[in-house]
């Protein structure tokens, strides 16, 4: 962002947001340096962003709430919808079918052609919808990690990132064009951000798909894939604690 | 009535729309304060955006519903609780007289230190943030509870970017201060 303003007071709200650009960022930064007042702003936004972020109860929808508007529309039901399509749980639990029907790709719902991030923005989309995100659901990298083993050739890399604000929530397999591939859950507040690994896959420019924000990179022959509705600029943060804690092959 | 819609507007609703339910009744509970309430205008946010779903650009799907679910909720204060805003039209009119942000810095009333603000309570940070007007409650909640950003959050409350930040710093400066007024009262 550019802002129209050059109250420090102000922009330093903008700076703990990642709201600035880098040359405004750098600004700050300076002005922060050199008055202690600005300083200590600094420390009590943060100090409020976290207290809210980690403290203040968040509360789910009403359970029946979803079920409730289906009705008041006259919409055929969640469960209704489901039965007429493979159930992902089914999918997931084995790999082999769900490689025969992702050859299809008949269960997407997408136009034809569906781009990696289309697939990996439905299997996210999906994944909140279902009673689980995850199908091995552990904070413990040692708990997820294994469970891959015997579901797809190679278990992918799983990190920590609970330190920086994305604990680990667990892991799924997604099926991304015929290739059951490993997904990642972190979380971040209330939001979950789905991690794929591609295997031979590429990068591709970050963007946003339905409203979710795609971040994409390569790291040793294997493309990631992250789609959240975090703001893109927690995604982003999130892509560099991954790849920071990710040691270079 | 409903059926006139086509079975591809019913899947585009689950796929857009209820993935984002509970953002929808989140910023239904902030702004009407009311668990009941808030299901009220989430029900009717959705029959907005269920209607409306053609005309939905595909672009942001959860400003886009949060922004249906602002609607219906200042729609229902303004049925139910007018006197919330006149609050806002005042505080607007305020906003406007003062061009620079540096308003929100007017008098510089205690500030604590960042250690205090760290340990705020949980309900004492959710009843500082109820207590703040509308507008400012709308912006900080989008932000700091949702997680959105600036360009998102004008898209949703249909401000500038510029009046997003001065109104989510005034916000966050009220808390700060009532986390201190709190602080020397002793407590409870």
């Amino acid at each position: 962002m550019r802002p129209s303003t050059t109250d420090p007071r102000l922009l330093v709200h903008a700076y703990v947001d990642g709201e600035l650009d880098p040359a405004n960022a750098l600004e700050v930064e300076r002005q922060i340096a050199a008055d202690p007042a600005l300083a200590a702003e600094r420390e009590r936004i943060e100090a409020l962003r976290r207290a809210i972020a980690e403290r203040l109860p968040r509360e789910a929808a009403p359970a029946g709430l979803a079920r409730r508007i289906e009705v008041a529309l006259g919409l055929r039901s969640a469960a209704a919808r489901a039965a007429s399509r493979p159930s992902w749980r089914a999918l997931a639990a084995s790999v082999a079918v769900a490689a025969f029907l992702g050859s299809g790709a008949t269960w997407l719902a997408l136009s034809p052609g569906p781009t990696d991030a289309d697939m990996a923005v439905a299997n996210h989309v999906r994944a909140l919808m279902a009673p689980q995100p995850v199908d091995v659901g552990s904070s413990d990298q040692h708990t997820v990690k294994p469970w891959f083993n015997g579901r797809i050739p190679e278990a992918p890399r799983v990190v920590d990132l609970a330190s920086e604000g994305f604990p680990l929530v667990g892991g799924r397999v997604d099926v991304i064009g015929h290739t059951p591939v490993p997904t990642l859950v972190y979380r971040r507040r209330q939001h979950l951000i789905s991690l794929s690994e591609i295997p031979a896959g590429r990068a591709m420019p970050a963007g946003q798909i339905a409203g979710y924000n795609i971040v994409s990179w390569s790291d040793g022959g294997v493309a990631y894939l992250a789609v959240s509705d975090v703001a893109s600029a927690d995604l982003n943060a999130f892509a560099k604690a991954f790849r920071a804690a990710t040691p270079e092959p | 009535m409903e059926s006139l819609n086509s079975e591809d507007d019913q899947a585009r609703f689950a796929r857009v729309v209820l993935p984002h339910l509970a953002d929808a009744y989140a910023l239904a509970r902030w702004l009407t304060g009311d668990r009941a309430d808030a299901e009220d205008v989430v029900q009717e946010a959705c029959l907005r955006a269920f209607r409306g779903i053609g005309g939905f650009a595909g672009v942001n799907a959860r400003a886009w519903l949060l922004t249906i679910v602002r609607h219906a909720a200042y729609t229902w204060l303004g049925k139910n609780r007018s006197a919330s805003l006149v609050v806002v039209d005042d505080l607007e009119a305020v906003e406007q007289q003062q061009a620079s942000g540096a308003a929100a810095f007017g008098s510089d009333q205690q500030t604590p230190e960042a250690a205090l603000i760290a340990k705020a309570d949980a309900r004492r940070l959710e009843a500082a943030i109820a207590e703040l007007p509308v507008t400012f409650r709308e912006t900080l909640v989008l932000r700091d509870v949702q997680g959105l950003d600036y360009r998102e959050i004008a898209e949703v409350t249909k401000v500038p970017i510029g009046t997003v930040m001065s109104r989510l710093a005034r916000a966050r400066r009220r808390l700060m201060q009532r986390i201190a007024m709190d602080e020397t009262k002793g407590g409870t």
